[in-house]
């Protein structure tokens, strides 16, 4: 058994970003033929290097347009990697957006299985736990109505009880959290805090720098695609308040 | 190549799933639901045995079954391609959260359309007996020409999902291509009706090839001729190799077009 849950080995990705403006009908005639002038490259990642142990708790923190989501993307398979190569060790659930992928048309209890199943977990394991799953997410009354009739709180409790409850070795959780009350997070929290226990990964993005220094064991400050510091969760936050205040100095003087 | 069929084998639970589930969604909010799929074909073949019995008179023995195979192949040519064109876009909620294998959405909506199929198949039935028509021993050939039809809707089913990410137009232009292929496919007149260098082409399209060995097996009571297996499965092996070439080089990056 290796000693890592996650390996993150010199990833990079770019992203080519299409520009829409057009200034003239001429532009906007041709420019299907000359797509390429409207165009740039974005570094969204910039050789990403990390390992995540077992029963580790791994933070991640930095700036909107940081490349946050897209490192959580290429670690859950959903982008490729440019150049570079991620290693997992188990099997790993993603809680990235509202839900997990639901389909809004189907209930409650049809999305369990179709998210699950897809993350490759056997139908009968999910069977055995559909119960426990809509309790925890207190959900009873709502079991068998369409997700589409849900809020944006149930929806996050529901992907959240899912991706505990089929118990995966890795769990990835992008700052989704904050839209449930104040005791479903609590539940979180010590969710999170039994699966580091049983020797469990978790990976998770938060701009609450209160609950990165709480839970997290390691953190990363990630800026611009580039990991800019990697240790412990008071260093990285310190990293990202002193990017913070040279960017509102910079704000100020250029207000001025 | 191994790797995609592996992990289409480790879900294939999830393809039933799917097309049952694409199903439902399909006929949410209709009071006739599934029944739609039945009327449809009937209604279309309503309107071509009026047009071409009465107007044209087509001197076709058994029109009305030689009408109805041809649309009940063609119909499912028909939907499992269109189906498959947005099933992608269609998932991309799900697509953007989790990964799964790519060929999912497509090969699923083939199954969706084979279900409605299934359905179609009773209707003929249903007329075979009105019609009085003692069907040869030779329809118990018809599954086979099927399962072939099944390849190629797969095999235009997988690249038409991924373009379709990227390029809208796939959508437009296949729409275009699947009417005018209803014309140029022998459902309602017969193939040697065609001119001799029109037929010289269209004998490479596999669904021509298809409706007719469907014709002989159904009502000739005859084998299909060596020269539509082979122009049948030699098209329907270049289409769905190419489609495959196509599938694997878009598949990988296809998720980040969607937004």
């Amino acid at each position: 058994m290796p000693e890592y849950a996650v390996s993150v080995k010199h990833v990079s990705k770019k992203f080519k970003l299409y520009h829409e403006k057009r200034d003239t009908i001429f532009e906007a005639a041709t420019s299907f033929f000359q797509k390429k002038l409207h165009s740039e490259i974005l570094q969204a990642l910039d050789d990403i290097s990390f390992d995540v142990k077992r029963g580790e708790i791994f933070g991640i923190v930095g700036p909107n347009g940081g490349g946050k989501s897209t490192l959580l993307r290429i670690i859950s398979k959903i982008y490729a990697p440019d150049s570079g190569s991620v290693d997992v060790k188990g099997t790993i659930i993603p809680i990235l957006a509202l839900g997990l992928g639901f389909h809004p048309e189907l209930t409650a209890i049809t999305n369990i299985y179709q998210s699950s199943i897809l993350l490759g977990f056997p139908k009968h394991e999910i069977s055995k736990r559909v119960d426990d799953i809509i309790k925890f997410a207190e959900l009873e009354k709502f079991a068998d109505t369409k997700v589409k009739n849900f809020s944006n709180g149930m929806q996050m409790r529901l992907a959240f009880a899912t991706s505990v409850l089929v118990d995966p070795d890795i769990l990835i959780v992008d700052e989704v959290l904050a839209v449930g009350d104040i005791r479903f997070q609590k539940k979180c929290a010590e969710t999170i805090l039994s699966f580091k226990k049983r020797g469990k990964a978790v990976i998770f993005v938060s701009h609450g720098m209160d609950v990165i220094q709480e839970f997290a064991d390691r953190a990363m400050f990630l800026n611009n695609g580039k990991a800019e510091k990697i240790g412990s969760p008071a260093d990285a936050i310190a990293a990202y308040g002193d990017f913070c205040r040279a960017r509102d100095k910079l704000d100020d003087s250029s207000n001025k | 190549m191994t790797t995609i069929r592996e992990e289409m084998w480790k879900f294939k639970g999830i393809l039933f799933n799917f097309a049952i589930s694409d199903l439902k969604i399909r006929y949410r909010n209709s009071i006739l639901g599934i029944f739609w799929s039945l009327i449809e074909p009937l209604l279309i073949l309503g309107v071509l045995f009026v047009v071409f019995s009465t107007m044209f008179k087509f001197e076709i023995p058994n029109f009305p079954i030689y009408l109805l195979v041809g649309i009940v192949c063609y119909n499912f040519f028909k939907n499992g391609t269109t189906f498959a064109l947005n099933s992608l876009t269609n998932r991309s909620a799900l697509m953007t959260q989790i990964y799964f294998p790519r060929a999912i959405p497509p090969i699923s909506s083939g199954i969706t359309a084979a279900l409605i199929l299934i359905l179609e198949i009773v209707v003929l039935a249903f007329f075979i007996v009105i019609f009085q028509f003692a069907p040869p021993i030779t329809i118990l050939l018809l599954p086979l020409v099927l399962g072939l039809l099944f390849v190629l809707v797969i095999g235009i089913s997988l690249p038409l999902s991924v373009l379709n990410v990227k390029y809208k137009d796939t959508e437009f232009l296949w729409q275009v291509i699947v009417s005018a292929g209803f014309f140029l496919t022998p459902i309602f007149y017969q193939f040697d009706m065609m001119p001799a260098q029109v037929q010289n082409v269209l004998q490479f399209s596999p669904m021509v090839q298809i409706v007719t060995m469907a014709h002989h097996v159904v009502l000739y009571g005859t084998l299909p001729t060596i020269n539509s297996i082979l122009f049948a499965v030699g098209s329907i092996s270049v289409i769905t190799t190419v489609g495959y070439l196509i599938f694997r080089k878009y598949q990988a990056k296809v998720v980040e077009e969607m937004w």
